[in-house]
């Protein structure tokens, strides 16, 4: 497993309201390097909540998170937004791309915001560009492009800074069939090829197949662990027993 | 469920989309019924319509209507465009186009009423408020309070008609395609600008060529008369918005090709302005065109206002002058002046009994340098033959040339006196010849007795009394006062200034309230793209910058090129002007400027909070 990337103990949301709502229950969790982990449980189970607390979104109650060592809780609002446009890399259910900027413009952002040599930009954008199959969509604006293909400019965006962890938020959740199949590849070969340590929420068993290892949380708490061996098939159909255990999760799909 | 009811639980259900539209809408409308309270107030009614205060407020009402119109129509159009979508889903389901204007109208019409009525309750509140303020500025006792029925009258007629005109006119621009676009995609991608370097290039030449004539060529300016004007105004406003929109597009371009443009925020700003090009550029420009009216209302009515003591002092040289004709009755003469110094005991003053010859088919006048000396204190001395040329009116260079002048053929000049001696237009030149020569003068003698008091601008009340009680006498008496001038063109400019920073004030908190609007339209837009960025890693002082520079850029060009435009035409105007309107004009921009960099820090501040806020 080697070093771990990510290190969660005792994480706790509560939220605050007229009831009080605690979302997350004492998650302990630790992600490798070049590990590719999806996160699988019923809605309102707390995924997300967990997802959003490693994101550096949602500030957790209780509870430490460290990432490549970092508590990025104890940053500054300008050392975090550093933290996460180098350490980070995210990829989200409606693409969260700039509609004013155009799909290169998109890509390299991240960078930008570092204000990065113009020659260096050019280099990784025309490797991450390659890598993706994107390359004649460059010069296009957002709108003129579909959602697999957007969500293609959103992962090469999460990933053209060369994160040491990249975050997804069900992925393919706008996307049709054919889209979820290319999107998902893209997300095993940038986990194989670029050893970019990977944890993706999703409730598509399908889609967290793709991973080797999935997590499944129950109100909070995590309920179990999964491995993948060497058989795809295989895993899908423990994933869905799991999912059967855990009940609610097929309604879902 | 009947149709309107649709429209009522249409309006309800999108409250807010409509309330900005409604306070819009009963902005201008209270506006200008406070404008009309004061036109139709009874204390003005003596009011001659033909004089300039008259013409200046029919002039100033027509400009509030016509503003009203545009700032109307401009909050509709905004507001269609808000409504776009939901307009798209009624087509969906099967309404018609007919229908759907009808809902429209029928809608406008419902918000029109309401904000008539709002803004007349709103108005009446306000006006004794008003009242006293116009009270305090006009210096005007009379100001009280009244029952402005007449102007709820005008109001509620006048844009009544409006919103009808309007919300048919407007209902034609809804977009069929337009709105069924919008349901296949939320985002609504502007055309940018093209470019148009030939045209800009035309219309700078086509404004600069109608600016020369306007100064140079009189004659073609004189015969065309007001199509000039306008003509020349139309190309200014175009070429205005096209170097607003052209310099704009381009400045991006280049930008865009820059290697800055890869830097930090920088991509995000540009791209900012660059996918709002064309609603950006429209702002600016209105935002341009209301700046350059306040200031060059502004600039004109102060300058105004602070040059009538001088001004009067120019024409009316003398506090109380009496000019008796020979014709006049030596006796009436004689009790006149002994009441008006009576009058004057109380008071410190100067007097002067001088007198002077006219030769009254040319309207020349003669005057001898020891009576010239005495008014001027001076110790002129002049030789047998020459003699001193003074203006008998204002701004009128005198009669030089006395080649056909029965006494002064042989004379020589030897000073010209630009200042005007007497009343303005009393007689032509005055020329001051030895007193040799004056003795031997034959034309009939005009007593002129002239009083001057210390401190004079103080003194209306007096003024007032004698101008009444020694009205002219065709052929005999002619009295007249700087201070009764004074006083008279001071109520004037004062009522020309109150309506002049109404405007002002007007103009100006329109060009703020559509920038409010403008940003309120775009904000939830924005605040999505923002938060997702901000997911990426921007943090809030880079985003801090990244709206700073966009609002600045709102705010700040358009006061550019509205200084830019003033002090271009006060440039133009440099000989016409005096230094004191420059002075002015620099005071009133700073202030301006002020003003304007505490409502940027001020918007910035709230756009801010707000699009970070949830």
């Amino acid at each position: 497993m080697g070093n771990s990337i990510l290190q969660v103990t005792n994480l706790q949301k509560e939220y605050i309201g007229e009831i009080t709502y605690k979302a997350l229950n004492g998650i302990d969790f630790q992600l490798g390097e070049n590990e590719f982990v999806a996160v699988m449980g019923p809605s309102g189970s707390g995924k997300t909540t967990f997802l959003n607390s490693v994101s550096t979104i949602d500030r957790p109650t209780i509870g430490e998170i460290l990432i490549n060592g970092r508590n990025p809780y104890s940053l500054d609002d300008e050392e975090l937004a550093k933290f996460r446009r180098s350490e980070l890399g995210f990829v989200f259910q409606d693409f969260n791309l700039v509609h004013t900027l155009t799909v290169k413009e998109n890509i390299l952002l991240p960078l930008t915001l570092d204000s990065l040599p113009a020659d260096k930009m050019q280099q990784r954008l025309q490797h991450v560009s390659q890598f993706l199959g994107i390359e004649e969509l460059l010069s296009k604006r957002i709108y003129e492009i579909s959602g697999g293909q957007k969500q293609r400019v959103a992962i090469a965006r999460a990933v053209i800074h060369e994160p040491s962890l990249l975050l997804a938020d069900e992925p393919t959740g706008n996307l049709d069939s054919k889209a979820v199949n290319d999107v998902m590849n893209l997300f095993s070969s940038i986990h194989t090829e670029l050893k970019t340590s990977i944890l993706m929420v999703t409730h598509d068993p399908y889609v967290a197949s793709f991973a080797n290892r999935i997590i499944f949380i129950k109100d909070g708490k995590l309920y179990n662990e999964i491995h993948r061996g060497h058989n795809r098939k295989q895993f899908y159909q423990e994933i869905m027993d799991t999912l059967a255990f855990l009940g609610g999760g097929q309604h879902e799909l | 469920m009947s149709f309107n009811h649709i429209v009522i639980q249409n309006i309800l259900r999108d409250k807010w989309t409509y309330v900005s539209y409604f306070l819009s809408s009963m902005f201008s409308i209270i506006i200008f019924f406070l404008f009309t309270v004061i036109v139709f107030h009874p204390s003005l009614a003596g009011l001659d319509p033909d004089s300039t205060l008259g013409l200046a407020l029919m002039l100033a009402s027509l400009l509030v209507y016509l503003f009203s119109f545009i700032y109307i129509a401009y909050s509709i159009m905004a507001f269609l465009k808000k409504k776009t979508k939901t307009l798209g889903i009624f087509m969906i389901t099967g309404a018609s186009m007919k229908q759907i204007r009808t809902l429209v109208f029928r809608e406008n019409i419902l918000i029109g009423v309401l904000a008539i009525i709002t803004a007349i309750v709103l108005g009446l509140v306000i006006s004794p408020l008003f009242l006293m303020g116009a009270k305090v500025v006009l210096n005007a006792e009379a100001f009280g309070m009244y029952f402005p029925i007449k102007a709820i009258m005008i109001t509620i007629g006048l844009f009544l008609v409006l919103f009808v005109a309007i919300s048919k006119v407007m209902t034609k621009f809804i977009n069929k395609e337009a709105s069924i676009q919008l349901l296949k995609s939320d985002v609504v991608i502007e055309k940018s600008i093209k470019p148009h370097y030939l045209l800009l290039f035309f219309s700078i030449i086509i404004t600069l060529g109608l600016g020369y004539f306007l100064k140079i060529e009189h004659d073609i300016v004189g015969s065309l008369g007001l199509l000039f004007y306008a003509a020349f105004f139309l190309s200014v406003l175009c070429t205005i918005y096209l170097i607003i929109s052209q310099g704009m597009r381009f400045t991006l371009k280049a930008f865009e090709r820059s290697s800055a443009y890869m830097k930090q925020t920088n991509m995000l700003l540009a791209s900012n302005l660059n996918a709002k090009m064309k609603s950006h550029a429209n702002i600016l420009f209105l935002i341009t065109i209301l700046l350059s009216g306040v200031f060059l209302c502004t600039s004109i009515l102060f300058s105004s206002y602070y040059n009538v003591e001088k001004d009067s002092e120019a024409n009316y040289p003398y506090s109380f002058q009496y000019i008796a004709t020979p014709k006049a009755d030596p006796s009436m003469v004689k009790a006149d002046i002994k009441k008006i110094e009576e009058q004057l005991s109380t008071v410190d003053s100067q007097k002067y009994f001088i007198e002077f010859k006219s030769n009254e088919d040319h309207r020349l006048g003669y005057m001898s340098v020891s009576d010239y000396n005495l008014l001027h204190n001076e110790k002129i001395s002049l030789g047998a033959n020459e003699f001193i040329a003074v203006a008998g009116n204002h701004k009128t260079i005198p009669i030089t040339n006395v080649s056909n002048d029965k006494y002064l053929k042989q004379f020589k000049l030897v000073y010209v006196n630009e200042k005007n001696l007497l009343t303005t237009g009393f007689q032509q030149t005055y020329f001051i010849v030895p007193d040799e020569v004056y003795n031997s003068i034959k034309y009939p003698v005009y007593k002129t007795y002239l009083f001057e008091l210390d401190n004079w601008t103080a003194h209306t009340e007096l003024a007032k009394k004698i101008i009444e009680d020694f009205p002219h006498i065709y052929e005999e008496r002619y009295v007249t006062s700087k201070i009764e001038l004074y006083d008279a063109e001071m109520f004037t400019k004062s009522v020309m200034f109150f309506i002049g920073s109404m405007l002002s004030l007007i103009f100006l908190s329109a060009a703020m309230s559509i920038l409010y609007f403008y940003l309120q339209t775009t904000l939830l837009q924005e605040k999505e793209k923002y938060v997702g960025i901000r997911k990426l890693g921007l943090s809030k002082k880079e985003l801090f910058t990244v709206v700073s520079k966009e609002l600045a850029i709102l705010i700040f060009v358009p006061f550019a090129i509205a200084t830019t435009m003033l002090f271009a035409t006060l440039f133009a105007m440099r000989t016409m002007v005096s230094t004191s309107f420059l002075q002015v004009s620099m005071m009133s921009s700073l202030c301006f400027f002020v003003l304007f960099f505490v409502s940027y820090i001020f918007i910035r501040k709230s756009y801010f909070k707000r699009l970070l806020s949830n």
